[in-house]
């Protein structure tokens, strides 16, 4: 069951960090948008971040180094939701209506009830990560006291 | 130690990342290049960027009759003098259209001033010229015929910015920039880059290329203005 999970969870990240690699002006316009990050270092990760999550995505699908690709994958989520949690604290939808003509059209509220939306979603897949973690704790115990 | 390898392992992973962005970066067309580090002067700041609205401009019965749209949103200027509409429909008499210079003097105090689309189609017809801000493959589907495309978020920006200086064109000349309306500040940003080289008159359609479409005005597609 939980490598069905570890698996599952690799490929939301991969699948969420190729969009991000193949365009990363838009990707920095969407941190930009968060008004959360110095000026200076939206740049860095918006080219750097896509990329941690596909590896982690990827070493999570092939069970290579699943404990750290699962903290990695934690750390990502709980930065995300603090990016989200402070942005719908404050009232400041995120989207500009940029990017689609879509998102043009919603009005602030739908903005931000989306926003709680992804809120939720992130915290489903923390719970997710957080059993990664449970299972993978186990394997390197049982390793440590064999010695190896 | 478990704890130990682990902190590598995850130490490597973003290193492993790092040198893949590198890479990644270093193969990008300009579209899709970053700069290692961007220049975002209201990064960190919520509100609406100041731009002031337009305020009625001089002469008699040259105020382009921003009554029958909706007026220029006032929620996001504090203080502005909001521009109030002028007893309302344009007359139906020969149109006048006001001198471009007094109608839109420059004003160096300040970024930029948003303008009306009536103000737009007046400038438009009058040759100005037009800045499209958004990214280069939205431009190539549908633009404002004669804009040239300056996408704010694109690499080669500044060095689009420093060459329309180096045109020698008359700054304080009315430049209208436009990106997608709503809420969207890539305008706004563009506007800032203008102003900076010595730009003075720098006019913002807010409602955007949306807006344009919206009143059947005809657009031209491709890479070339």
């Amino acid at each position: 069951m939980s490598v069905r999970v570890q698996i599952a969870l690799g490929i939301v990240f991969l699948l969420a960090a190729i969009p991000k690699i193949a365009d990363p002006p838009a990707f920095a316009h969407l941190i930009y948008n968060y008004r959360l990050l110095p000026g200076g270092a939206i740049n860095a990760m918006a080219l750097v971040m896509p990329w941690v999550e596909l590896l982690a995505g990827a070493a999570l699908i092939l069970g290579v180094w699943k404990r750290e690709a699962a903290i990695v994958v934690g750390l990502l989520l709980l930065v995300f939701l603090v990016a989200i949690g402070a942005n719908l604290a404050r009232g400041h939808a995120v989207d500009c209506g940029c990017f689609d003509v879509e998102s043009a059209g919603k009005s602030r509220e739908e903005l931000l009830s989306e926003m709680r939306w992804v809120l939720i979603r992130d915290v489903g897949l923390l719970l997710l990560v957080a059993q990664v973690l449970a299972a993978t704790r186990a394997a390197s115990r049982a390793r440590w006291t064999r010695g190896v | 130690m478990a704890r130990g390898s682990n902190l590598a392992r995850v130490v490597a992973l973003i290193a492993l990342a790092a040198a893949a962005a590198a890479l990644s970066n270093l193969a990008a067309s300009t579209q899709r290049k970053l700069a290692w580090v961007g220049s975002y002067p209201r990064a960190l700041d919520v509100g609406a960027p100041a731009a002031t609205v337009e305020p009625t401009p001089a002469g008699p019965a040259a105020a382009p009759a921003s009554g029958a749209a909706a007026p220029p949103t006032a929620e996001s200027q504090p203080a502005n003098p909001v521009a109030a509409t002028t007893g309302g429909a344009p007359t139906a008499s020969a149109p006048f259209e006001p001198d471009l210079a007094a109608a839109f003097p420059p004003h160096p105090d300040k970024a930029a001033v948003e303008i009306s689309p009536d103000s737009v189609e007046l400038l438009h017809r009058r040759k100005a010229l037009f800045l499209d801000a958004r990214r280069s493959s939205v431009y190539a589907q549908g633009h404002i015929p004669g804009a040239r495309s300056f996408p704010v978020w694109e690499s080669d920006i500044d060095a689009r910015v420093k060459a329309l200086f180096e045109e020698g064109l008359d700054q304080s000349a009315p430049v209208v920039i436009y990106c997608s309306g709503g809420n969207c500040e890539d305008s706004h940003m563009l506007a800032q880059k203008l102003y900076m080289v010595g730009f003075d008159n720098v006019l913002i359609y807010r409602d955007g290329f949306p807006d344009w479409q919206k009143r059947r005005h005809p657009v031209a597609t491709g890479e070339n203005p």
